[in-house]
């Protein structure tokens, strides 16, 4: 079928079968390959994209779903030359590892920003509990989304 | 740009690609003409293979061909010190897991409906699930004609007499301690991708820990020449032991030849990785512990099976060096030490973060609490007394030499006021809820010890941008250690970040340097990289210092970018350099080998191929607050602290980013992490069954570095990969029983666990 | 390969179930895709209810509230109206699953899931939940707990969906609390779970109390027995440890990987313990 949609700021529309998995479709049609994939059954978080701003999980949607959305993968979040604040938080921050959480990590740090911009550091914790991560014990990447709360206040939105 | 400097907390440079999403892992590759490919596993433990049906698969659309046992020229046998694991099944499965056929499909579609279409008529054979039942008498063979039964590999240590040392003993304590298979659980899965060129190199781009010890496996059990082999390792999504040995390697190798000039994937989706990949070796140790009425340790004797399924992979190794690490880091005069790594059936047992020390610490730690309670004494006191220090014998009888701070990490724990506030913070608890604090050392060998040769070989090359390129020959598995040899060869260099290029693993242009495991990566690529940093240093200020007409070399240094010449103040950037030197001058190579331990505290050489003993160890000490709740069973751990002596430190941020890991992974290995196999069949098939802690789940941590000076480490470093996953199972153990009096020796401790040891201590106080 | 079909409002998703009988019907797809990735589901065609406007949102109606069916967790977790009226509705969203999972399931499809350990259903239970079904021809209601047969096992017949869940207010009820035990503080399927609803008097006495386990037989457990017990009496370990055996004996938990029915049969009583020490 057809899906007309914005995928990373720019208007597409892109053929692919309705029962495509978002996460095929992403990676493998479309060579979006920061979206990363782990468990295919939504319990790891590493394929987390942003649709209509608010984060999911590309392994539990078909292509089907797209229709009409605005999609936000990890490669969309920088500009040209400039990190994303949260992204430049979780480099500074020492928040990345092997790195195969990351990108979920940052999107659902951004959905968890935007509902609640100054979240204690429980808060981030329950924000980012359904994405796993096996190196950094976590630590690392809340010291980075606090930063980021933090800078928000006086910085440019996100 | 300032040059980079060795103890500053750098930000990692894969750290960019890796939050923009712009890093390509192995799994990340969709080349045109992809070919897939899959395999066909056993699913039953142990069992004869009569046939195995391909024919109906093979018609199937879209499938290119079905490749058996048959098809392989080589060995067919894979595995690091033992050979004794076949790329597919030839005759006969062994665990669950075992490869049977191996399916090239045009796509992931066809290939699942091809691998469903594979039946494998087997015939069952009772199966062998418990390592010390394995070498009892009558239990079944998992390899018929292995000399020693179902005992891979025993080892034995030694010193003064444990017989007259427990007759000299005031007290001694007793317990036997079991731990499950801990499941890697790394967010990349196997993943790897290879083509067969026209020129018949076989290139393999794949998510490993050894790319060079995977080139000969590969060769050898495929029949195929070495050097036509190349191995590409990108940065690993995750490792901790799990891709250090062959996953999609071989079969990949194999594939190549049945579709030639195509590439071919293999990615293991998350129930193939739990169901075929190595763990963490499940163990029963029996432990006996003797005391001095002063609390000095004066006998301990130990005997534990490391249950390592049917194949060796890297078991002897990691039960070695558990045997090596049984005694903690005290001085003990009479020790008996017996360790079994045996053959089962059950899941691989072979290398995760700790390897095998995690087990023997989880015992030796329990027993200092045990024995401090029965002695009245404090958890600390009693490690206190008996803490190893730099001049002594260890327990086995070595000698401890060169930086030994374990007595100072435990004066720095006493400092710290999560040790000071403990009792206050113990008294707070609320209403169903008990608080218990508890400590444990830890220690942790670095590198291979006395007869593999810890070697690395580090190249570095000054290019035509003016830049220094540094060949890593070790994989970042996700550790940072490539990012920290840019900041050595930096600092030497005196460059920036910018002036710096890194080359991943490829056994094309780098040199063989190990693998990236034994909390050796950093320190022996590193002392090697010191070297070829240093040499080409030199030559390039050599040949500047004529270029400027300097008297002495000493007029000239490098500045990011260029040569200064003092005395005029003349600058010329790299880039000139690159025309000045030859070729042949623009680069340099240095090796460097591990030293080792001159003392032998064994005849057997067997033992002393598997690693024992080492010379160069970690140390340190954890504290852990939990909180227990009396209704549910539920341990909480409320806050951590490590303090570590892994040497000086190169890079605070990764540092700490190690020790951080280790006691997240540690926690879930002593809270909730139980990968269950019954009758070779998993119980825990996915991340929803196998529990591993969300962010929530663990809680702040502090770390502390002890920065004593290791004189043969790179600019004074230790290993500190691994020895934060030693502590946090014995700490929370301890703290559980300061908390509640209940101590459990089966981990993980899961509320179930745990509410019946509850229930049980409350029954035995009613009857009193 | 599977058709998808993305109705956007219940006249489109009447025409499609007409020509697709055996359709799945689908809202959040936490479930659905996990049970395809299982080769579960074989069904030649899929129906999403994720754009159909009119089964999402809660509406306060007097002293009723409609929650559609097709509510998200996560648009639950944040709207007012269910902070105020329901908290223990609230407080067992705050622990399901994960916000991933939260952002993407729904209310509706938790109920049609009925899974024994399904988080929303013993606060739905205590809550005296009824379910809207509609059909293109017909609509009905019923009590949840009617509407739950076993596990994965509802009253919805072929062609029907639950469009909405009505609850009464509860202005009595000035204490509700909910507990979940699971293998870890998040990503969890419940062990054992509580949900309560009290009306604790200015003296402290219990006037009214609703109890509903989660996750301990095939179906929430309620007991008019235990609610009789305490009624009338302050929280005491004492009147709560009489009732605690009653708890015991009227859950009926399975042995599964994640814990044995005896544990089950304990935590279901110790968490009637608990409830003296809950705080108001």
């Amino acid at each position: 079928m057809k899906i007309n949609f914005v995928l990373n700021g720019k208007g597409r529309v892109l053929n692919a079968p309705s029962d495509r998995r978002v996460i095929d479709f992403l990676r493998e049609d479309l060579g979006l390959t920061g979206t990363k994939e782990s468990c295919g059954a939504g319990e790891c978080g590493v394929c987390t994209i942003l649709v209509d701003g608010e984060s999911r999980l590309s392994c539990l949607m078909f292509a089907a779903q797209l229709e009409g959305r605005n999609v936000l993968t990890i490669e969309g979040l920088a500009s040209e030359e400039t990190l994303h604040p949260m992204q430049e938080a979780f480099v500074q921050f020492g928040a990345v590892q092997c790195g195969f959480c990351t990108p979920g990590m940052i999107l659902s740090a951004l959905d968890l920003l935007k509902r609640n911009p100054h979240p204690t550091r429980t808060e981030i914790r329950e924000g980012l509990s359904g994405n796993l991560c096996r190196c950094t014990g976590y630590q690392k990447i809340v010291d980075a989304v606090e930063a980021t709360a933090c800078k928000k206040e006086k910085g440019p939105p996100l | 740009m300032k040059s980079l400097e060795i103890g500053r907390p750098i930000p990692r440079v894969d750290a960019y690609s890796k939050t923009t999403g712009q890093e390509r892992y192995a799994a990340d590759y969709y080349g045109e003409n992809l070919v897939w490919a899959g395999v066909k596993r056993a699913g039953i433990a142990h069992a004869l293979i009569k046939d195995i049906h391909i024919d109906d698969a093979k018609t199937l659309p879209g499938v290119i061909s079905i490749l058996t046992h048959k098809d392989i020229q080589g060995s067919n046998r894979q595995g690091m010190i033992r050979k004794d694991q076949p790329v597919l099944a030839d005759n006969k499965v062994n665990h669950c897991g075992d490869a049977v056929a191996l399916v090239l499909a045009e796509d992931k579609a066809s290939l699942h409906k091809a691998l469903d279409l594979i039946t494998l008529d087997l015939e069952p054979l009772p199966g062998i699930f418990d390592p010390e039942k394995a070498i009892g008498e009558g239990a079944p063979l998992v390899h018929e004609g292995h000399p020693q039964g179902n005992v891979l590999f025993k080892g034995v240590l030694e010193t003064g007499d444990i017989e007259i040392g427990f007759k000299e003993c005031h007290a001694v304590v007793e317990a036997c301690f079991e731990l499950p298979h801990q499941e890697h659980a790394y967010l990349e899965t196997e993943a790897g991708w290879a083509i067969l060129k026209e020129n018949g190199q076989l290139k393999i781009v794949v998510s490993t820990q050894s790319p060079f010890r995977d080139r000969s496996e590969v060769a050898e059990a495929l029949g195929i020449n070495v050097e036509k082999v190349r191995i590409i390792a990108p940065y690993c999504g995750g490792a901790f032991g799990g891709k250090d040995g062959v996953t999609v390697q071989t079969l990949l190798g194999l594939a190549v030849f049945h579709c030639p000039g195509r590439p071919i994937k293999m990615w293991w989706d998350r129930e193939e990785s739990f169901l075929a990949s190595p763990k963490r070796h499940p163990a029963r140790l029996y432990y006996r512990l003797g005391v001095k009425p002063d609390g000095a340790l004066h006998a301990l004797d130990v005997r534990f099976y490391y249950d390592t399924g049917p194949y060796d992979h890297l078991g002897g190794a990691v039960m070695a060096l558990g045997l090596e690490h049984a005694c903690g880091p005290y001085r003990i005069s009479n020790v008996s030490l017996k360790g079994f790594c045996v053959y089962t059936n059950s899941p691989i047992g072979g290398a995760f973060r700790g390897f095998g020390v995690p087990q023997v610490t989880a015992a030796m730690e329990q027993m200092m609490d045990m024995m401090a309670t029965q002695l009245g004494l404090s958890p600390f006191e009693i490690r206190k007394r008996n803490a190893i220090r730099c001049g002594d014998k260890n327990p086995i009888g070595i000698s401890v030499t060169g930086s030994t701070g374990f007595e100072e990490c435990l004066k720095t724990l006493e400092e710290h006021y999560l040790w000071k506030k403990r009792n206050e913070w113990k008294s707070k608890a609320g209403p169903f809820k008990k608080r218990g604090v508890g400590i444990a050392s830890v220690m942790h060998g670095m590198g291979y010890g006395p007869v593999v040769p810890d070697f690395a070989n580090a190249k570095i090359e000054l290019t035509r941008e003016g830049k220094f390129r540094v060949f890593s020959g070790v994989v970042d598995i996700g550790q940072g250690n490539a990012s920290t040899y840019l900041q050595i060869a930096g600092a030497i260099l005196n460059q920036d970040m910018a002036h710096m290029e890194l080359v991943l693993p490829d056994t094309e242009s780098a040199l063989p340097s190990g693998s990236a495991s034994a909390s050796r990566t950093t320190s022996t690529f590193g002392n090697a990289l010191i070297g070829a940093a240093q040499s080409l240093k030199h030559r390039v200020l050599q040949r500047a210092a004529i270029y400027f007409m300097a008297k002495e070399i000493k007029e000239v240094d490098l500045i990011p970018g260029g040569v200064n010449h003092f005395t005029t103040g003349k600058e010329i950037p790299l880039s000139e350099m690159f025309h000045i030197l030859d070729d042949s001058e623009k680069v340099a190579a240095y090796t460097f080998t591990a030293p080792t331990a001159k003392e032998n505290p064994t005849e057997d050489q067997n033992l002393r191929l598997h690693g024992v003993p080492h010379l160069i160890f970690s140390y340190g000490v954890h504290l852990c607050y939990v909180e227990v709740d009396e209704l549910t069973g539920n341990i909480e751990v409320k806050r951590y602290l490590a303090v570590s002596d892994c040497g000086r430190i190169i890079n605070p941020q990764t540092f700490e980013q190690q020790i951080h890991g280790g006691i997240a992974q540690g926690i879930g290995y002593a809270l909730c992490e139980e990968f269950i196999v019954k009758e070779g069949r998993v119980r825990t098939p996915d991340l929803a069954t196998y529990i591993i802690p969300t962010a929530l789940d663990v809680p702040e941590m502090d770390s502390i570095p002890l920065e004593s000076y290791e004189p043969t480490g790179p600019f004074g470093l230790k290993g500190a990969g691994e020895i934060s996953i030693d502590g946090p199972l014995p700490a929370i153990a301890n703290a559980v029983a300061d908390a509640c009096g209940v101590r459990l020796f089966r981990s993980p401790f899961t509320p179930e666990r745990v509410l019946k040891a509850l229930k049980e201590r409350e029954n035995r106080e009613f009857e009193h | 390969m599977k058709r998808v079909f993305l109705p956007h409002n219940l006249e489109e998703l009447w025409r499609i179930i007409a020509g697709e009988p055996k359709a799945d019907i689908y809202a959040g797809g936490t479930d659905l895709l996990v049970k395809l990735r299982q080769n579960l589901i074989n069904t030649p065609s899929l129906i999403c209810l994720e754009r159909i406007e009119e089964l999402k949102g809660v509406h306060e109606q007097g002293d009723e509230v409609m929650i559609g069916a097709c509510s998200t967790h996560t648009s639950l977790l944040e709207n007012p109206i269910i902070q105020r009226n329901f908290p223990v509705l609230t407080k067992a969203l705050n622990v399901l699953a994960s916000p991933l999972i939260r952002n993407m399931g729904t209310i509706g499809g938790n109920i049609c899931t009925a899974s024994p350990a399904a988080d929303t259903l013993p606060p739905l239970y205590v809550l005296k939940a009824e379910v809207e079904i509609r059909s293109r021809s017909a609509s009905r209601q019923m009590a949840l707990k009617e509407f739950i047969l076993g596990p994965g096992i509802t009253c919805l017949k072929a062609g029907e969906i639950v469009s909405g869940i009505w609850v009464k207010k509860v202005p009595g009820f000035n204490l509700h609390h909910f507990e979940k035990v699971g293998q870890r503080k998040a990503l969890a399927i419940a062990i054992v779970s509580l949900a309560t609803l009290f009306k604790i008097s200015g003296e402290e006495m219990v006037e009214d109390v609703r109890l509903a386990w989660g996750s301990v037989a095939p179906t929430v457990v309620t007991s008019n027995e235990i609610e009789a017990m305490l009624v009338g009496h302050r929280l005491s370990r004492q009147v709560l440890k009489k009732a605690a055996p009653i708890a015991r004996a009227i859950v009926k938990p399975i042995d599964d990987i994640r814990a044995s029915a005896d544990y089950r049969r304990q935590v279901a009583e110790n968490l009637l313990i608990r409830l003296g020490s809950v705080q108001k």
